[in-house]
């Protein structure tokens, strides 16, 4: 069928159809090397026992003096999710520069290598390298989610200040201004709303993995729910839970709201 | 003023953009340049403007109140094109972030001089009142505006215009080059337009026509010299 007015549609290849079929083997090549047993994970006793261990949450524990401890590790995980973020910010920033090749491309070639490296690390991972240095609880974690997040926003800062129009930094070198000026004038005052919105999306990202942290000892809500689960105390470790819950949906509130008023 | 000696350009060796322009520029007069697509007037415009280097002769190529444009340095060139010289460009190249004021403010800033001055270009480009507004919430022909604003905002004696109503609608266009004419009169700076239009020529003191072989004064007689 032509439309009218509208010219020939391009011509169909048959690498599409290929790519389709290599995509549909790697799919099948998943389920059959992972061995899923679906029918035993949904057999009657299996469903069973996972109600039985759900039941054991409810109901949650209320009491104040508990209540207090859980309100103090989720202060405890949002203030490492905020230094580590902060921190990323900094670090991010001062490696996005070269990174976006603004001197030199030996120097952003070998920035982009680090901030890889930094970024294809897991926080997990971080925090179990940084706890020998560092010992256990918050610190060693808000330096994991710092490490890794660093990698993740010096990239995404690299890639928006190359990707920024350069018009109005070129006009104000043209005007006589100094490298420096033109960059923080023009180029840096346009990027900002983006990188805001990068930061506080990896903010709300932070507050689930300090969350996680915990568990290898690096404080905070994670922390207690690892010691309260693996002491099989499951009515304070729905309590944990629910503070976790009640924590990231906060946050994420809070970011989407931040992020609609930058971009609007 | 400004005096061409020569001046060469060559990007691939035995093709030179411009080859031996020799001219002399006076303070306060007001030139169009025409000429060609792909002829070097962009070319011409930057080497003025220090932002590319000419081909080495034994005489200074350019000379600018005196100075030898290629013997400063990157630092010295961007010093004197922020003290001496005033931009237009056919986009506008306004700051999107900041208000119009802080816009034409900007070379003021640049100099470490009195932001005052900002305001009163405001009001004698048209745009009184509009100080705390941003780029977003003008028209092209009042960006341009606020861009020769912040041309002439700190008094150069260089103004280098490129394709300055390129973008505008021929009203609007004969609009901004009588508000850019009557500016640079007044603040009495020697002016060079790049232009493909001739009724944007028609407004200059004079058009010259850029050719391979050099700067020549046009045939035609600009009629608002004329009334001069």
């Amino acid at each position: 069928m032509k439309t009218q007015g509208m010219p020939a549609a391009p011509p169909r290849g048959w690498t599409g159809w290929l790519m389709a079929l290599l995509l549909a083997a790697l799919v099948v090549a998943s389920f059959v090397s992972l061995d899923l047993k679906w029918a035993e994970f949904a057999s009657p006793g299996a469903l069973a026992s996972m109600a039985e261990f759900l039941g054991g949450f409810a109901p949650p524990e209320l009491g104040t003096p508990f209540l207090l401890k859980t309100a103090n590790g989720a202060l405890e995980t949002l203030a490492m999710s905020a230094v580590g973020t902060l921190l990323a910010v900094a670090a991010g920033l001062l490696l996005a520069i070269p990174g976006a090749g603004r001197l030199g491309l030996p120097l952003r070639a070998v920035v982009r290598v680090l901030l890889n490296v930094l970024r294809s690390i897991p926080e997990l991972v971080w925090a179990s390298i940084l706890l020998i240095a560092a010992g256990l609880g918050p610190f060693a974690g808000t330096l994991a989610l710092a490490a890794h997040t660093a990698g993740v926003l010096g990239r995404l800062f690299a890639d928006a200040l190359e990707n920024a129009p350069l018009h109005a930094e070129h006009s104000l070198r043209t005007n006589g201004a100094p490298a420096l000026a033109a960059f923080l004038y023009a180029t840096l005052p346009q990027t900002l709303p983006q990188m805001l919105s990068y930061t506080l999306y990896r903010w709300e990202n932070n507050i689930r993995a300090a969350a996680v942290l915990g568990v290898v000892g690096a404080g905070g809500l994670g922390q207690m729910l690892k010691y309260h689960l693996s002491l099989f105390q499951m009515p304070p470790a729905a309590t944990v839970i629910i503070a976790m819950l009640a924590l990231v949906a906060l946050v994420d509130a809070a970011s989407f709201a931040t992020r609609r008023w930058l971009t609007n | 003023m400004l005096v061409l000696n020569n001046l060469s350009k060559t990007y691939t060796p035995g093709h030179p953009v411009l080859a031996n322009l020799n001219w002399e520029f006076k303070a306060g007069e007001f030139v169009a340049i025409m000429g060609e697509s792909g002829v070097g007037k962009s070319t011409l415009l930057n080497l003025i403007a220090g932002l590319d280097q000419p081909d080495a002769t034994s005489t200074p190529p350019i000379m600018l109140d005196g100075a030898a444009m290629s013997a400063l340095d990157d630092d010295a060139a961007t010093r004197l094109r922020r003290q001496k010289m005033g931009f237009i460009f056919q986009a506008f190249h306004v700051l999107p972030h900041l208000t119009l004021h802080q816009n034409v403010a900007l070379p003021l800033l640049l100099n470490g001089m009195s932001r005052h001055r900002a305001s009163e270009m405001l009001d004698a480009v048209g745009l009184r009142g509009r100080a705390d507004d941003y780029p977003h919430q003008l028209s092209g022909g009042q960006l341009q505006r606020v861009a020769i604003a912040r041309a002439l905002v700190h008094r150069p004696g260089l103004v280098l215009a490129d394709e300055p109503t390129g973008n505008l609608d021929p009203e609007t266009a004969h609009s901004i080059l009588m508000l850019l004419r009557n500016e640079i009169k007044a603040s009495g700076a020697c002016t060079i337009m790049v232009t493909h239009s001739h009724a944007a020529a028609e407004m200059a003191d004079r058009t010259l026509i850029l050719t391979r072989s050099g700067l020549q004064v046009a045939k035609t007689v600009n009629p608002i010299a004329q009334e001069k």
